[in-house]
């Protein structure tokens, strides 16, 4: 198994070298027939399943960026997601303006909103900055719930879905394809992020804030930078949820449990590793729907687990996949100077 | 890392397991999504499963099974969502059931719609429901349209003209106390003496009490889901409102928590529901006394009522449909289903009218109950009694 | 309705009986917050368990409603040693506040939510339970203005609460030792202090508390599954109003939220009342961090 991931990343190391968009080229390649392989395999509701998913990806890796990177504690993530799909279904009802204009302003007032949800981590930190950002994200959704302009009880239905021309994205199959490229495409910029320096400004305020501000880092820019970044990917997978058919939102998609779930998914697939972060999400989508059937213990299994690895896995299985890696590489290393010496 | 590799095989197995369940020809499959967090919402799940497996065992309809497959959605919509997809096409099932909410069956309608699968709703009241012209659904319940006019009737010729509205955050809540203030100021032009809109769990009304007590009312309208209902009844007797003023309930006055909760404040609290268990036509006596065995309630509430209406519906509709259920013919044999539930015409059960389809997608055609019943709380607690006060059928274009 | 001034002071009165409460649980998040430097976000599940103890102890053991208060006081502060020892004990070894780990254990305290209302879900059921109590006592009335027994109670009780936990910080040799393990916990085990058990009394002070709060609500509101979750959100915006830590701060904190948001809902809008709570912890936050009340918070580099 781990020789199997080793390989791939060595395949995909190699592609790199060729040239830096090759890996994820080919990587978009290979996720383009999916579709008919998940309906080949386990039948077309599974691509519905991948679609959620994929937004789920673009949520995990986003609250990554300000969670992982940048170490900042925010719980009001949902909030902004819910802000990202009210925009853009509102721009689309009552302006009539098509996914492909409403997305990305819905995705720029989701980063504005962004500043308002960072600004009080310029002063804030910790367990502060927690309360500061659940009660923003919780007063996003009470004001959902009670604004008659932004849905209130009835939800805000009919949200028509994207199309281009005449051509209307609205099976699974074709959904899939705007949510996987734009997830793939979010994965590929959270690397470039963490690569540049931004990134490195983001890690070394996660490491030590006086450092990083003695080192010459605007602090407060940064942490609303991660902020924003996050807001962006948030406001991009809420716009995308918003237009996904039957095109339908209500204020309790975004309650204190789904950003849980969002924790749980950043959590177990590693804080601060972004693959860990996509496979947390894709495990936790999945797992939750394969235990449909025991909804009642449902969130005792996913509290639980929540607690375990924070207390015994802490670096989740990103974390641990990692570790694995390099603990072979390590001995493999080690047995070949073994060998080299006698 | 052995137990990685369990895992994922666990995983991997599990898919198959899912997508070897092919579809088996004889057996008409029904997927129903229910809110299932109450207490009553888990008991009444449970009697359409029981109601199902009955149907089973006295042979089926016509020779072929009915395989359930029951689905909490927990009044979320996204998850009403996923459960209809997975429902249409994981088990491609032949009906779907649900569900309870309004907010959760409003884009399924939309699902089903488009998918083209025949939709059966026990429990939504939304009139935007029957509204957005879709061919495949049917309600079973009293749209919530009609609830209004009878309600503000009543109120009006009974109560008083100078009445209060707490009105809860939540759809069904505010759609019936809207309906009871428009119909007074059509049928009696009377505006609200005040109104409160309040969170969907609010627990604190002793504010609005306060202002209402002062405001000088005749009728008080608490419109919220059971506990939230309970408790404003219960602090608008601590704050001083005395029994002169009626208590007007919404529907949901009829979930079994409201008296249990409430207590002695329920007493006299009027409201519109779909079933009265003080019914005493006969089937009435041997339903609540079915439910009451079975399930350890003291009295059936309307959830139960309209969900073994709609087995009853299905039931009725299944048997004269003319099913291939072959694993070809699902299209066709969907489409039969929903022309047969079409046909259903005075359906004569718990409901209090006649219940009856026809082929239109409109309101008219798909809105099968018209009769609300007229209720009212004569003892609170556990052991509830209630009394009927009227049945009205309303005409079938009433509220659109 | 114009301006009437018998209103307000109902609307004020109000708010004061339903704060206090709000200050006893903010109570025992100030007091996590100072032992272990965490912000306890299952808190609020505390409180609800310790409600329906309470009510299983005075419906079903039928215990009088004083001794059920007490017990239920007893059997969350068991629990919330429990939870103390298996899983915060060892995160606050891997170091606590805004480390890392601490960031683990708002992740973790979120799971516990999750998984103790899922437990009392599994044992109680999702519908609101009835919590009867025959209060010997008429209700005040004031003006025009009825406050039922109950929240009369309340006050009273959680006044009392306060004071003996006051006198227990500030008067015995054990609050000393808890007060120098909230200072600093590395000179407090210098000093000879068990450090690791006091941590623990600390944890099950505070959730007796919770408790006594969920008891004292319960024949108010009804208790439910889902009741800590809104409790936990005012009280926790009591505490920072209050000030992180600092105790009479807390009660402050706790009557400020309640009046706060009751004269909103009273007088901008009923449906927006939670918001008014997490607006005031919002802005407070912002602008004094340390809470309205001028104790300084504990700053961790």
């Amino acid at each position: 198994m781990l020789a199997l991931l080793d390989g791939i990343k060595s395949v995909f190391e190699a592609l790199g070298r060729v040239h830096r968009l090759l890996p994820w080229l080919v990587a978009y390649l290979l996720l383009l027939p999916m579709p008919q392989v998940i309906t080949l395999i386990f039948g077309e509701y599974y691509v519905d399943l991948a679609n959620r998913a994929c937004l789920f990806v673009l949520l995990s890796v986003g609250l990554n960026i300000v969670k992982g990177f940048c170490g900042q504690v925010t719980v009001g993530h949902i909030g902004l997601y819910a802000i990202g799909a009210v925009t853009s279904a509102l721009l689309a009802l009552n302006y009539e303006l098509s996914f492909w204009i409403s997305a990305p302003i819905a995705i720029v007032v989701t980063g504005l909103a962004g500043v308002i949800v960072g600004l009080p981590s310029v002063r804030l930190e910790g367990a502060y900055l927690a309360l500061a950002t659940l009660g923003l994200g919780e007063s996003v959704r009470i004001m959902l719930a009670v604004t008659p302009e932004l849905g209130s009880s009835n939800g805000i239905m009919l949200i028509p879905a994207p199309a281009i021309g005449d051509f209307i994205i609205e099976s699974f199959n074709h959904y899939y394809y705007l949510v996987m490229t734009a997830a793939l495409i979010g994965i590929y910029f959270s690397f470039v992020i963490l690569r540049s320096s931004t990134g490195r400004a983001f890690q070394a305020i996660r490491e030590d804030v006086i450092a990083a501000s003695v080192s010459g880092i605007n602090v407060p820019f940064y942490k609303l930078l991660a902020f924003v970044i996050s807001a962006l990917y948030a406001g991009l997978a809420g716009a995308l949820f918003a237009h996904m058919p039957p095109g339908f939102l209500h204020h309790n998609n975004f309650t204190v449990i789904e950003m849980v779930t969002l924790l749980l998914m950043v959590v177990l697939g590693g804080i601060g590793n972004i693959w860990g972060g996509v496979v947390g999400a894709i495990v936790v989508t999945v797992i939750y729907d394969q235990t449909k059937d025991y909804y009642f213990y449902q969130p005792l299994i996913f509290g639980v687990t929540m607690v375990l690895l924070v207390v015994f896995m802490p670096r989740g299985i990103g974390g641990v996949i990692g570790q694995a890696i390099v603990r072979r590489k390590f001995i493999e290393k080690h047995e070949e100077q073994n060998l080299g010496a006698t | 890392m052995k137990h990685w590799n369990k895992i994922l095989a666990g995983v991997a197995t599990g898919g198959l397991l899912i997508s070897a369940t092919a579809a088996l020809a004889g057996e008409i499959r029904v997927g129903i999504t229910m809110r299932m967090v109450s207490e009553n919402g888990q008991r009444y799940g449970q009697m359409v499963m029981d109601e199902i497996d009955l149907i089973n065992k006295a042979g089926g309809i016509n020779g072929n099974t009915i395989k359930a497959t029951l689905m909490n959605d927990e009044c979320k919509s996204d998850k009403g969502v996923a459960n209809a997809n997975k429902l249409i096409f994981q088990e491609r099932v032949h009906l779907l059931m649900g569900s309870t909410c309004s907010s959760v069956s409003l884009p399924i309608v939309d699902i089903t719609a488009k998918a083209e699968v025949p939709q059966i709703i026990p429990h939504s009241t939304s009139a935007k429901i029957t509204q957005k012209g879709s061919a495949w659904v049917f309600r079973v319940p009293v749209s919530g349209r009609y609830y209004g006019g009878v309600n503000a009737k009543y109120v009006g010729e009974n109560i008083g003209k100078r009445i209060a509205y707490i009105c809860a955050a939540d759809a069904a809540s505010q759609n019936e106390c809207n309906g009871l203030q428009e119909q007074m100021k059509l049928q009696h032009g009377v505006d609200p003496v005040y109104v409160a809109q309040v969170q969907e769990k609010e627990v604190d009304f002793r504010t609005h009490m306060q202002k209402i007590k002062s405001a000088g009312v005749e009728g008080l309208m608490v419109s919220a889901q059971a506990e939230t209902m309970s408790r404003a009844l219960i602090q608008s007797y601590e704050a001083g409102i005395g029994s002169g003023v009626r208590r007007i309930g919404a529907s949901m006055a009829s979930n079994a928590p409201v008296p249990k909760i409430a207590g002695d404040s329920v007493k006299g609290v009027f409201y519109a529901a779909a079933y009265a268990s003080a019914d005493t036509r006969p089937i009435a006596k041997l339903f609540n006394e079915m439910v009451s065995k079975r399930y350890g309630v003291h009295a059936p509430d309307h959830d139960f009522s309209q969900a073994y209406d709609m087995i009853r519906i299905v039931e009725i509709a299944l048997r004269s449909a003319n099913l291939e259920l072959s694993s070809s013919s699902l299209k066709s044999d969907r489409t039969a289903i929903r022309d047969a539930i079409a046909n259903v015409k005075n359906y004569q059960g718990l409901a209090s009218g006649p219940i009856s389809f026809c082929a239109d997608p409109t309101p008219q055609c798909r809105d099968g109950n018209r009769t609300p019943v007229l209720i009212a709380y004569k003892k609170g607690g556990e052991q509830f009694e209630t009394e009927v006060l009227a049945r009205v059928t309303m005409p079938i274009d009433f509220g659109l | 309705m114009g301006f009437d001034f018998n209103s307000l002071l109902a609307f004020i009165i109000f708010g004061l009986t339903i704060g206090v409460v709000y200050g006893i649980v903010a109570l025992g998040i100030s007091l996590i917050y100072s032992g272990l430097d965490i912000v306890h976000f299952a808190h609020g599940e505390v409180y609800m368990f310790g409600a329906f103890l309470g009510l299983v102890l005075s419906r079903d053991v039928g215990i009088p409603y004083p001794m059920a208060l007490v017990g239920a006081m007893i059997l969350a502060a068991l629990l919330g040693v429990f939870i103390e020892r298996v899983f915060y004990r060892r995160l606050t070894r891997s170091g606590g506040g805004y480390t890392v780990a601490g960031m683990g254990m708002i992740i973790c305290g979120f799971g516990m939510s999750v998984a103790l209302m899922n437990v009392a879900f599994l044992i109680w059921g999702a519908d609101a339970e009835p919590f009867p109590v025959e209060f010997v006592i008429p209700p005040l009335e004031v003006n025009d203005i009825s406050i039922p027994p109950s929240y009369l109670l309340t006050a009273v009780v959680s006044v009392f609460l306060m004071g003996v936990l006051n006198y227990f910080l500030r008067k015995t040799k054990y609050g000393l030792a808890i007060r120098a393990v909230a200072h600093n916990k590395d000179i407090a085990f210098l000093m000879g202090i068990n450090v690791p058990m006091f941590i623990s009394l600390i944890f099950g002070l505070a959730c007796a508390l919770a408790a006594a709060a969920g008891v004292l609500i319960g024949p108010m509101q009804s208790v439910q599954v889902e009741m800590g979750y809104l409790m936990l959100m005012k009280a926790f915006a009591a505490a920072v109003v209050g000030g992180f830590g600092s105790l009479p701060g807390a009660l402050l904190g706790g009557v400020m939220v309640g009046v706060f948001e009751n004269l909103g809902a009273a007088y901008i809008s009923a449906s927006h009342k939670d918001i008014y709570a997490f607006l005031l912890l919002i802005l407070v936050l912002m602008f004094r961090p340390a809470g309205l009340f001028g104790v300084e918070a504990k700053v961790k580099a």
